[in-house]
């Protein structure tokens, strides 16, 4: 089993057992809940704009169904984008806008799922396929590389054409 | 019995069945709040009266957060459990409700009507809402004595179920005191 | 009375069809022309006792008998006629019944048309298709009763129909279409699962399967286009694809469909990829069922959504019946389906639909697993997650690059095995309309790599088609006018011709998917009476608002003017509907639809002191998505005319032409 996957089953367990917070370091985090720093420039102008978008078509309307927030006309996520706009304007990256989302809406509110655990499963579920297919397609082709016209069936190095056919019994 | 075909039709139907199975008994649209058994989010935010009250302010003792509006019919309907559920937990717990996109005016309009049950906020821009993962309202949040979130109610509250809650707040807190 | 009825002739069905199941299996099991013939009969039967139904529930929803719940619940005083007529499919109870009567309307018709198949083919595609209409004709008279008797007392009106359903003249064919092409799938498959049941699968039933998929992948991709169309004009964000796991659920079975057309046509013309074609067919139907069992389960998050019915697990429980069923026969019975074991090179036509095929599964099973990927991570990590637009968008482009290419070297490629150098030449002779799409790209505009790989591979794809196309009349050039040397090429490769039109409208809505989702510019903005805002040229003034009071609800429009590189350009009035039943308003947008552009106006709310909200979005090439689609869809028509259609005064030509073909060698 790959590396990938065996994380896959690791991963849930380890969350579930750094999950339950400790009272004490709860209470100190809940007196110091500032917003960490932000990581890049201030914006403005259609600098501002344009990065908002780009956040705001990464997250989810909550309330709608799968529209994002730089789509949905809703009246709440025009307040979300807003906050966006507030946040991405101070300078935040746009992986510390979606985290800050995160923390209150979960993980549900990225569009795309994070590459971690079993989400992997998404991501290289196309990939997979593809070489899969591939494969198939190669095992199929394969047998007439070797088997030529019967005037170059011995210097090519192949068996002859009738024996090539037969020797494959996969259904075509 | 062609085998090849038999295992790889097998492969890819039983988990297939298996997934769509089990999303029947799930309701996609419930999404469990990620703030349940963390701090709750801080806030300070002015009253109708311009009074500010932060979150620090409702420690020591559990405290009922609701966002509603006027123009949500659930949270008219809720509103005289919350009258109630304060009534007989006065002094044991705080009771607090922030405005969700609507206008000052329009609240106070209306609690001159209905009468208020607690401290009424008002949310600039909904940002505290967003800290709290609002999707829509009403939502309640039940918050512990010592500032963690430990229940949130989307939709209409019950008097039991807000009772009920209330009290094990309570009885933890008091058992922590001891302790 | 009505209610009785119906569930009478409903009862009735379900009893034919279990009765026609048992008579047609039987019957091909022991080659009885007779038995196929009674089964045929009840095929006839069924279908009429399935349109009895559907007028007897029509009747009862122009007459407002709200004794019958379905008109209870979507049935409404105030709603106009002709949405009266169309609620028939508007919520779930009706759209099961709707899905029985088309059900029946192609089982009569392969019945009709496939009358003079081998018996024991007819028979079990009957049996097949009779099961699968055991099944719906039981929701229909179980789960999903439309014609259960409402409960005491009677209601005087009614909610009317789902509000976003009565917005456009759109949402009347689109469910039609989508349904033709969804149920239809049904007889391709009955045609593959029969062949397998037989264990023969001969030139006469190749042509048959050829025939009967290729009717509901037309209304498929027409039916898809349309929800897609319908979307971007009533639902108000400006875009037309949100990869909603609905609209997925209708994108799916197209998808391996159209991998199952060109199966099929090297399955016809070579005689290999039976056992290929005989599964893309299979998992077209079971991806249908499985679509339906998306959009009315509830398991996914959609803006479709029916909630969530006790039909939601017979659905499932069928689902599984038709997986294991299929499994269960093809590992029995693909043997039998011994294929001519002559291979394909890579580089060749039929390589090329190897590769083809290759991508479009890939295609399909990325788009599966990522609608599906919420409900697993639910389960596994007990964590709700999204998979929404960037991931699709990030999965499909480079699929459909690859498809786009394929459109170009496949047609280019000749058929069989061919010499290094004819291919080499075959592939290299279109490059400079390659150059020639991407030199154009450029000049347009377009930057972006993607943007730019569209560009010449479409290209050198029109190029290809267009040389195709044209070469079947050139053989004639030498002893007839072209006109006429079309017309009989026509005649005698109307399925090619088709082809070729085909893939010309695939090309035309990829590069307009392309253009219109990179370049579309968007701009909102609160206005007063009077105050204005401009988006990509236009200068948009807003006026005021009025409303209208409609029988079925208030329609706040607001009028804007509109004026285009500082001259007047007429009015738009984008508007915000309130419906009785509804708290929240569901906003109609105003499209002003050109050749190169739409003007996109959505009201997003009035406010109180008489301002608005508003989203201006310009969107280049929007309409020719729609066109391209009705392209692709006359392509697949015409390759379903008969071979052999003969245009009248062409006899004698047709003498001169044989004997020039011969002599030229052709």
């Amino acid at each position: 089993m790959s590396l990938p996957r065996f994380t896959a089953f690791l991963l849930p367990l380890l969350f579930a057992a750094t999950c339950g917070a400790d009272p004490a370091t709860a209470q100190a985090s809940a007196a110091s809940q500032s917003d960490p720093a932000p990581l890049g420039p201030p914006l403005s102008g259609a600098a501002l704009d344009r990065a908002t978008e780009e956040v705001a078509s990464q997250m989810r309307c909550p309330v709608c169904q799968g529209l994002s927030v730089a789509d949905s006309p809703a009246s709440s996520a025009v307040d979300l984008k807003a906050e966006v706009r507030r946040q991405v304007a101070l300078g935040y990256t746009k992986e510390q806008v979606i985290a800050s989302f995160e923390r209150s809406y979960g993980e549900f509110i990225r569009l795309e799922p994070k590459a971690e655990g079993f989400n992997w499963l998404v991501w290289l579920a196309p990939i997979a396929a593809l070489v899969a297919g591939a494969l198939v397609i190669f095992f199929r082709l394969r047998p007439l590389r070797t088997g030529r016209s019967p005037a170059t069936a011995g210097n090519a190095g192949g068996t002859p054409i009738t024996r090539s056919t037969r020797e494959d019994s996969r259904p075509s | 019995m062609n085998r090849k075909v038999l295992l790889v039709g097998l492969i890819l139907v039983a988990p297939l069945l298996a997934v769509l199975a089990s999303g029947l008994r799930h309701d996609p649209r419930e999404v469990v709040s990620p703030l349940i058994g963390r701090p709750a989010p801080g806030f300070s935010l002015a009253d109708l009266d311009g009074r500010t009250l932060r979150l620090e302010d409702l420690q020591g003792q559990p405290a009922v957060v609701n966002f509603w509006a006027t123009w949500c019919q659930p949270c008219a309907a809720e509103n005289p459990i919350f009258s109630a559920v304060a009534r007989r937990y006065a002094g044991r717990a705080r009771f607090v409700s922030v405005i969700y996109q609507d206008s000052p005016e329009a609240i106070r309009a209306y609690e001159q009507q209905r009468g208020r049950w607690g401290s009424t906020l008002v949310d600039p821009e909904s940002r505290t809402a967003i800290r709290y993962g609002v999707y829509g309202v009403p939502e309640t949040f039940l918050i512990d004595a010592r500032g963690l979130v430990r229940e949130k109610v989307t939709g209409m509250v019950s008097f039991d179920g807000l009772s009920r809650s209330l009290e094990e707040m309570l009885v933890a807190s008091a058992i922590e005191d001891k302790l | 009375m009505i209610s009785l009825l119906g569930r009478a002739v409903v009862l009735a069905a379900l009893l034919l069809a279990t009765i026609g199941a048992v008579m047609s299996f039987a019957a091909a099991q022991k080659r009885s022309a007779n038995g196929v013939e009674r089964a045929r009969r009840i095929a006839f039967l069924y279908a009429a006792l399935m349109m009895l139904a559907t007028g007897l529930m029509e009747l009862a929803l122009l007459r407002h008998d709200f004794a019958v719940s379905y008109v209870a619940q979507v049935g409404s005083l105030a709603t106009p006629l002709h949405i009266t007529i169309v609620s028939l499919w508007s919520s779930l109870d009706g759209s099961i019944l709707f899905w029985g009567l088309i059900l029946g309307i192609f089982t009569a018709g392969a019945a009709m048309h496939l009358r003079h198949s081998a018996t024991d083919h007819l028979g079990y595609m009957l049996g097949t298709l009779f099961v699968v209409g055991v099944f719906f004709t039981f929701l229909i008279a179980g789960p999903a009763d439309p014609f259960a008797p409402t409960p005491l007392p009677v209601p005087t009106d009614g909610p009317g129909p789902n509000p976003l359903l009565q917005n456009h003249p759109l949402m009347i064919i689109h469910p039609p279409m989508l349904y033709l092409g969804y149920v239809g799938m049904s007889v391709p498959f009955a045609i593959a699962l029969a062949a397998l049941f037989a264990g023969r699968l001969d030139r006469d039933w190749i042509r048959s399967l050829r025939t009967w998929l290729l009717v509901p992948t037309g209304f498929l991709t027409v039916g898809v286009m349309l929800g897609g169309w319908w979307s971007y004009e009533v639902l108000g964000w400006g875009g037309y694809w949100a990869w909603d796991p609905v609209e997925n659920a209708s994108f799916l079975p197209w998808l391996t469909a159209i991998a199952a057309v060109h199966s099929a046509l090297v399955l016809q013309r070579k005689g290999t990829l039976r056992a290929w074609t005989v599964i893309l067919v299979i998992v077209s139907f079971l991806l249908t069922i499985l679509g339906t069992f998306l959009t009315r389960s509830g398991v996914v998050n959609s803006v479709h959504s029916f909630t969530q019915t006790p039909i939601g697990p017979a659905f499932l429980a069928f689902l599984g019946f038709c997986l294991l069923a299929s499994v269960a026969v093809l590992a029995l019975r693909m043997d039998t389906l011994a294929s001519d074991p002559a291979r394909e090179t890579l580089w060749t036509r039929e390589g090329a639909f190897l590769i083809n095929n290759l991508l479009l599964l890939v295609f399909m099973f990325t788009v599966l697993v990522g609608t599906l990927f919420p409900i697993a991570a639910e389960l596994v990590r007990g964590v709700k997650v999204s998979v929404g637009e960037p991931y699709f968008n990030r999965m499909a482009i480079p699929v459909s690059l690859g498809l786009l290419l394929l459109i170009g070297i496949g047609p280019a490629l000749p058929w069989g095995r061919a010499d290094n150098q004819n291919v080499r030449r075959a592939l290299l002779w279109p490059i400079p309309a390659a150059v020639a799409g991407l030199l154009l790209t450029l000049a347009a505009g377009g930057r972006s790599w993607g943007i730019l790989a569209t560009g010449a591979l479409a290209g050198y794809a029109i190029w290809v088609n267009f040389d195709q196309g044209l070469r079947l009349s050139r053989k004639r050039r030498e002893d007839e006018p072209w006109t006429e040397a079309v017309g009989e090429a026509v005649r005698r490769g109307a399925r090619r011709y088709g082809a070729y039109l085909a893939h010309l409208g695939v090309i035309v809505t990829f590069v307009a998917i392309a253009v219109s989702s990179s370049y579309q510019v968007a701009h909102e903005a609160t206005l007063r009476p009077g105050e204005s805002m401009t988006v990509s040229g236009y200068k948009l003034t807003f006026d005021q608002v009025n409303a209208r009071q409609e029988p079925h609800r208030i329609s706040d429009r607001a009028r804007m003017q509109i004026e285009r590189d500082g001259k007047a350009a007429g009015t738009l009035e984008p508007a915000l509907n309130r419906y009785d039943s509804r708290m929240e308003p569901i906003g109609t947008p105003a499209v002003r639809t050109s050749v190169g552009h739409d003007l996109y106006l959505s009201l997003m709310n009035v406010g109180p002191d008489g301002s608005i909200g508003l989203r201006a979005i310009v969107t280049p090439a929007v309409v020719w998505i729609w066109i391209g689609v009705f392209i692709i869809a006359a392509g697949t028509a015409i390759c379903l005319l008969p071979a052999g259609l003969r245009f009248p005064g062409r006899r004698r030509h047709l003498a001169t032409a044989v004997a020039t073909g011969a002599k030229a060698g052709t």
